[in-house]
């Protein structure tokens, strides 16, 4: 399996109110290229921070310590397995520290051989204290750091807040694509088109001229994974993508994210308070509690002999069509 | 005696120059103490017949009796008194109070308008309200924005049941909770059902839930009724098109091992 990215130590702490509230604590996590991992979690686990972490969209007051480092080949999440992290053409490695470049690119070194050795599945964050790796600054190439946009989609909860409400759907589309392939308008237009087809949506001439409102909530998330995927990203990170959707559209939804995922050898990371709707579509699980891994595994290992009790609690507080009826047992109490 | 009956219930809107009817001759009753759960797609009408139900719209037609009386011919001081008796909680309590209140003003409120208790009484009697929800009486002078998302829930259902009402309609009102705390709002929801009797129309979205709590259920579609029965049932085996489609959209957990 090849790491697409490496996160160490990573701890990231807001100023609230004059307050500091740490959203996470010392999270250590392997992203394998091509895999389907979800993060779950409740309110306040830590697992959209870690989401904003991993595309470069924390804030900048928010104060972060630990690493991301990426092996962005150029084949990408494509590689082979025989492909290691140290030989592969390019590394890019994101410092996160409060300096104002956080992004920087390091040398070989120790650190991939460090990388190699360390277990992907089953790693649990232990160090919650300390550990914070400081990392040489070195001049960046940009080439090879992941670019939000080009390197990593990112979809939101809301497609009506993450859309231009004045700009039609086919630009906000080929914006993508000419920002991040050098394409010209009509190529990037053309792209655009064939991107709306991939996501199903139904009359394509008038959608490219339509804007947000005048579409469904279904329709417009279609078009925010659309743009998400219009540079042909490595990494295509949903955050609560289908949370405020119908459970039919968000079927769809899940559905389309798994087809465009497995079609483009995408890495997917699936943001999500909703154990079963992870279940159904990733390959691996991350549970996190309170800005802590509290438990990764295999969905089956997760779902079926989950090790921590927290991870047992959110499995048992699930209401599925097949649980026992709260009235069946408040019956029986009666 | 049906508690709530609401007969050929039909509410349409214009969008664009087209009639469109968001609720299409519906009718259902509710009886004292059941709970009857709206389930179905986005737009399908459900919010738009709790809205009816508690009159914060007006319907095109149909009828609806609540407790006996002709609801809609309902005004003035008599509309109030019998509002009294229907209550709500929607899906975001943030939004349905003043986010600068406390929670002892909260229910102070519904108590002083109702007249139901005197100034000097009322602090008593919040206090006990608030431990009948599973809170604290130290919460009272804490604001709502600071308590969380589930303590507040807790508080919207106690001031829903200051007034002692017959019938509570619950519009996704467990839907935005951590799942942690969803069972134990439902379970609160449940004991105050077989305590004081009190009738739930249930609209959500999940049917696992609903299934979990609602004795009845009707299937929207499209503002209409594409399926009703026993919960239970026609979620184990739905017959509708749509109800076929929700059931197999609802995300499985499949527990298997040990």
């Amino acid at each position: 399996m090849t790491t697409l990215a490496s996160i160490r130590d990573l701890t990231v702490t807001y100023r609230r109110d004059g307050n500091e509230v740490t959203a996470l604590k010392g999270v250590s996590l392997d992203i394998a290229a091509g895999e389907r991992l979800a993060i779950i979690g409740e309110s306040g686990s830590g697992k959209s921070t870690l989401a904003l972490a991993i595309a470069g969209l924390l804030p900048a007051s928010a104060k972060v310590g630990g690493r991301i480092d990426w092996f962005l080949s150029s084949s990408g999440a494509k590689a082979p397995p025989s492909v290691l992290p140290d030989i592969s053409p390019a590394r890019g490695e994101i410092t996160l520290s409060p300096l104002p470049s956080p992004i920087t690119n390091v040398a070989e070194g120790e650190r991939s051989a460090k990388l190699l050795i360390s277990p992907l599945a089953g790693e649990m964050s232990g160090r919650t204290e300390g550990g914070v790796t400081e990392c040489q600054p070195f001049k960046s190439e940009l080439n090879k750091i992941p670019r939000l946009g080009r390197d990593i989609g990112f979809v939101f909860q809301d497609p009506s807040a993450s859309l231009d409400p004045v700009m039609t759907i086919g630009k906000q589309i080929a914006e993508v694509a000419r920002t991040h392939l050098s394409l010209t308008w009509s190529q990037s237009y053309a792209r655009a088109k064939s991107l709306l087809e991939r996501v199903r949506l139904p009359d394509l001439d008038s959608a490219l001229r339509a804007f947000p409102h005048q579409l469904s909530g279904g329709q417009k998330q279609r078009v925010a994974i659309a743009a998400a995927i219009a540079a042909g990203p490595k990494l295509l990170i949903a955050d609560e993508a289908t949370s405020a959707l119908d459970t039919i559209v968000q079927a769809e939804i899940v559905a389309l994210i798994r087809r465009l995922v497995t079609e483009d050898g995408m890495t997917l990371l699936f943001i999500s308070h909703d154990i079963a709707l992870a279940a159904e579509l990733a390959e691996r699980i991350a549970v996190f509690r309170h800005g802590q891994l509290v438990e990764l595994g295999m969905r089956a290992q997760i779902v079926g002999a989950p090790a921590q009790p927290y991870t047992r609690a959110l499995l048992d507080a699930h209401i599925g069509l097949d649980t026992r009826p709260l009235l069946n047992r408040a019956r029986l109490h009666a | 005696m049906n508690l709530l009956a609401v007969s050929n219930l039909t509410k349409r809107y214009r969008r664009g120059g087209k009639t469109i009817a968001a609720v299409d001759d519906v009718s259902f009753h509710i009886d004292p103490g059941e709970t009857l759960a709206l389930a179905g797609p986005s737009g399908s009408g459900k919010s738009t017949i709790a809205r009816l139900v508690l009159r914060l719209i007006e319907p095109d037609d149909g009828r609806i009796e609540f407790e006996s009386d002709d609801f809609l011919a309902l005004s003035g001081a008599a509309l109030r008194a019998r509002r009294a008796r229907l209550q709500m909680v929607f899906q975001d309590p943030l939004a349905a109070f003043n986010p600068r209140a406390t929670v002892a003003r909260v229910l102070d409120d519904p108590l002083r308008i109702h007249g139901i208790a005197s100034r000097a009484e009322r602090p008593r009697r919040i206090a006990a309200l608030l431990e009948r929800v599973g809170l604290t009486a130290n919460l009272a002078p804490r604001a709502i924005h600071e308590i969380s998302g589930g303590q507040r829930q807790r508080v919207a259902i106690a001031r829903a049941i200051v007034t002692k009402p017959s019938l509570i309609v619950l519009d996704e009102a467990v839907s935005a909770l951590d799942v942690s705390v969803r069972g134990e709002i439902l379970e609160l929801l449940l004991d105050l059902q077989r305590q004081e009797k009190i009738a739930y129309l249930f609209i959500s979205h999940d049917l696992g839930v609903i299934r979990s709590v609602a004795h009845r259920v009707i299937l929207l579609d499209a503002g209409r009724i594409a399926e009703n029965g026993d919960a239970q049932t026609v979620i184990g085996a739905p017959q509708s098109a749509i109800g076929k489609a929700l059931v197999a959209a609802a995300p499985r957990l499949n527990r298997a091992g040990p």
